[in-house]
């Protein structure tokens, strides 16, 4: 193919990537059926496992976009060629094509917030309570990560603020050590001021920005 | 004499520990949370058999064998399970919203294998790039399934 013939191919097909990326909608691709021969990469969407939630796929080959936005839909690309149409799987499709993946896929991650009494290491007695929970969350996981993350308000030091930080997380940390967390399992961190959960001007006290976060993975 | 040493080394940990997520040294991506059958590892060339607890990083495939599974925890709450008989690349890995460094590359080699999103996909959506041999897939906050035949 000479320049001056690929030159408005190459043009065309930026255009039309361009238009599918903004608008997220796809041109209309050739309708084939769902095959299931070789050579062929299928694409399917499922539900968030856990809420049921459906998100939404963008499949891009060949200069061209489907988008995938209901629960099992599919689409096969192979090569270069512009993905095929959208088709939509049964419940028994996806467990027979996909049940050896889903098998091994880990628990969602958790996540929580204990809240601290002002300039203090102590936490809210109602943050007291959830300690059980993030516990309970821990066990059930193989492999457990545990990331306790210190934050603080902005009354005081930014520097005395990071090292307040540090200190709930660690409050946090020995409680959970003290209850048989595997220490080896948890890191600890602090940001002190600067992830601000409500947004305020300097040295104003928020207790909602006193906090520890946790995720358990 | 000794006990001072440690105190130091430790005070040299913790003196660290502030500055979160630590850029100088490699930081895992990830962690396998279950395996069974034949699964592992391959880093830098190198075939490592996979355990429940073993980090993932950047540049990190898994591969299982016909029998073999594996599920991966990464840092951002991303999850990948790889099925029988497959392999899925985590080519690149970045999660430090707090610096604005946020980014997930996987390429979904062979077999089954399926994604859902964690954090990156939230935070920004266009930084999770997943690919199989013909096909770039953007997503918008959801799980995909992929099978790539050969």
């Amino acid at each position: 193919m000479t320049m001056a013939r690929a030159l408005p191919l190459l043009l065309l097909s930026a255009t039309v990537m361009t238009a599918c990326g903004a608008a997220r909608t796809a041109p209309a691709p050739q309708a084939r059926p769902l095959a299931r021969s070789t050579g062929q990469d299928l694409v399917v969407l499922l539900p968030d496992p856990g809420s049921g939630m459906v998100g939404r796929a963008m499949v891009s080959s060949g200069g061209a976009t489907v988008t995938l936005a209901a629960a099992r839909d599919a689409t096969t690309v192979s090569g270069a060629q512009p993905p095929g149409a959208v088709t939509t799987l049964g419940e028994d499709d996806v467990e027979r094509l996909f049940g050896g993946a889903l098998a091994s896929m880990p628990l969602p991650p958790r996540h929580f917030t204990l809240y601290f009494n002002f300039e203090s290491e102590e936490l809210t007695a109602q943050s007291r309570a959830l300690v059980r929970e993030v516990l309970q969350a821990v066990k059930e996981r193989p492999a457990p990560d545990v990331a306790v993350v210190g934050h603080t308000d902005t009354t005081g030091t930014r520097t005395a603020n990071v090292a307040l930080g540090l200190r709930r997380a660690n409050t946090v940390r020995t409680i959970l050590v003290d209850t048989g967390v595997d220490t080896s399992a948890i890191a600890v961190t602090s940001h002190g001021e600067a992830q601000l959960l409500v947004p305020t001007r300097d040295n104003v006290y928020e207790a909602r920005n006193r906090r520890v976060d946790i995720a358990v993975r | 004499m000794r006990h001072l040493q440690h105190s130091m080394i430790a005070a040299c940990l913790i003196w660290l520990m502030p500055a979160g997520v630590s850029a100088q040294q490699p930081s895992a991506a990830g962690r396998v949370k279950l395996v069974s059958g034949a699964a592992s590892i391959v880093r830098a060339g190198q075939v490592i058999a996979a355990q429940p607890g073993q980090a993932v990083f950047e540049s990190d495939s898994l591969r299982t064998g016909t029998d073999g599974r594996i599920g991966v925890t990464l840092a951002d709450d991303t999850r990948v399970s790889v099925g029988p008989g497959s392999e899925v690349r985590l080519d690149s890995f970045a999660y430090a919203p707090e610096n604005g460094r946020v980014g997930l590359a996987l390429q979904f080699i062979r077999g089954v294998a399926i994604y859902v999103s964690g954090q990156i996909a939230k935070l920004a959506p266009d930084a999770v790039r997943l690919e199989t041999p013909a096909a770039t897939l953007g997503v918008r906050g959801t799980t995909l399934a992929v099978r790539v035949s050969e």
